[in-house]
């Protein structure tokens, strides 16, 4: 069996060799219902990290695996740094539920991963675009398990403006973000 | 019999000899759980997203960049030594002067206007990979007194699968800097740190132009790891 690389920090000096034109804007071959997912990125001082490499991976509308394309990126992935104030944003589609073959059903989320000085090795989570009703059948909610802890993963609708999303990640400390090994 | 517990291969997120890691390292435990569909695959990049000329960093500029010239090849690997194909790779690096083309890098060494430090290439069906490029130089950080960083390139992999993606750096070989960097060192497994010191390759060189080095990158499988890896 070959042996893994490991991993190393993406440092500070990442941007000019990974950020894209509207990274932020994830691309589909369909239609699907749009909205944003914004928020900050803070540290265990609750300061804002102002130079980690957030991205997306998730499902189109229906629920499927974003099918391949020849758009200028690839569906359904996102690419942000953040900024100053630790702030992000991401523009895309509400990702559908959909059930793997063991008959796992997965609530409609998206796939985060962080890169940051810092970070010796990228911190992973899955953000919920529905409430703790909606997704506690879902396998990480289950995983998860306490309540406290499983809402540092749900994405709430601002109360002004229902396509926007919030969602801050915490690194460390109170109110720590569940991150996840699989 | 007691299980034999393989040496981690990753660094740990905390690494107090890293500064940076001690308020952003998270400290609760990481919530075990199966990889998801999503995580079985990547995001696939259009063939047009890379441009053939996004290999060879050297010819960005209007003229050749300052520093030694080398030729990098690797091959990315899954873990059962399976060819990653038609991945994306992605590298960025320090001018030969240890300089960034980025606006946080407040290193007193000259920028070179020939030299951007960015390169792209998806690999072939051997999982094959090549790029040109100029040698980075060390330079000094704020880690603690007298810090600087050996000289290393930085390269970002996707791999077939969501859940194999990487973000890694390469150093050079007989680099007296690597015994006092912490970055490189957090990897707490010899073995495994010294993978990611690529090899002299002179074959792959250019004769009178370039030095050859070689590098492979094996990324984790598809599937959960086994517990405790």
């Amino acid at each position: 069996m070959a042996k893994q690389t490991p991993s190393q920090t993406v440092g500070p000096f990442f941007s000019r060799g990974l950020l894209w034109e509207d990274g932020g804007k994830v691309l589909f071959a369909g239609q699907g219902e749009r909205i944003t997912l914004a928020g900050r990125v803070l540290d265990g001082a609750g300061a804002p990290v102002a130079d980690a490499l957030l991205e997306t991976w998730q499902a189109d509308a229906a629920g499927k695996v974003p099918a391949a394309g020849d758009a200028a990126r690839p569906h359904g992935y996102a690419r942000v740094s953040t900024g100053a104030d630790g702030g992000y944003a991401i523009e895309t589609v509400m990702p559908g539920a959909y059930t793997d073959p063991d008959g796992d059903t997965y609530a409609p989320q998206l796939h985060v991963t962080l890169f940051a000085r810092g970070l010796l090795k990228a911190v992973r989570t899955r953000v919920f675009l529905a409430g703790l009703d909606a997704i506690k059948d879902d396998p990480l909610a289950r995983a998860v398990g306490n309540a406290d802890r499983l809402k540092t993963l749900v994405a709430a609708p601002d109360s002004r403006d229902p396509t926007l999303y919030r969602w801050n990640v915490r690194l460390q400390g109170e109110g720590e973000t569940v991150f996840i090994e699989f | 019999m007691p299980k034999i517990r393989e040496p981690d291969v990753h660094p740990p997120y905390l690494y107090p000899g890293y500064k940076s890691t001690i308020l952003r390292a998270p400290k609760q435990p990481l919530v075990r759980v199966a990889p998801s569909p999503l995580d079985a695959v990547a995001p696939v990049f259009p063939k047009r997203f890379v441009k053939d000329a996004e290999a060879d960093l050297t010819t960005w500029g209007k003229g050749a960049p300052l520093g030694e010239k080398m030729v990098l090849v690797g091959r990315v690997l899954d873990e059962d030594g399976k060819p990653v194909r038609g991945s994306l790779v992605e590298l960025w690096q320090a001018n030969a002067s240890g300089r960034y083309a980025h606006p946080v890098d407040t290193h007193e060494a000259p920028l070179d206007p020939n030299f951007l430090g960015k390169g792209q290439v998806l690999t072939d069906d051997e999982g094959r990979y090549r790029f040109v490029t100029i040698k980075p130089g060390a330079y000094p950080w704020e880690n603690h007194p007298f810090a600087w960083r050996p000289a290393h390139i930085h390269l970002s992999l996707f791999g077939n699968a969501y859940a194999q993606r990487l973000i890694t750096q390469m150093f050079f070989p007989g680099d007296p800097l690597l015994p006092i960097d912490p970055i490189f060192n957090s990897v707490p497994d010899e073995a495994a740190r010294l993978r990611m010191v690529a090899d002299l390759a002179l074959e792959h060189g250019v004769e009178r132009i370039a030095l050859g080095y070689r590098f492979d990158i094996v990324l984790r499988g598809p599937r959960a790891t086994p517990m405790g890896v």
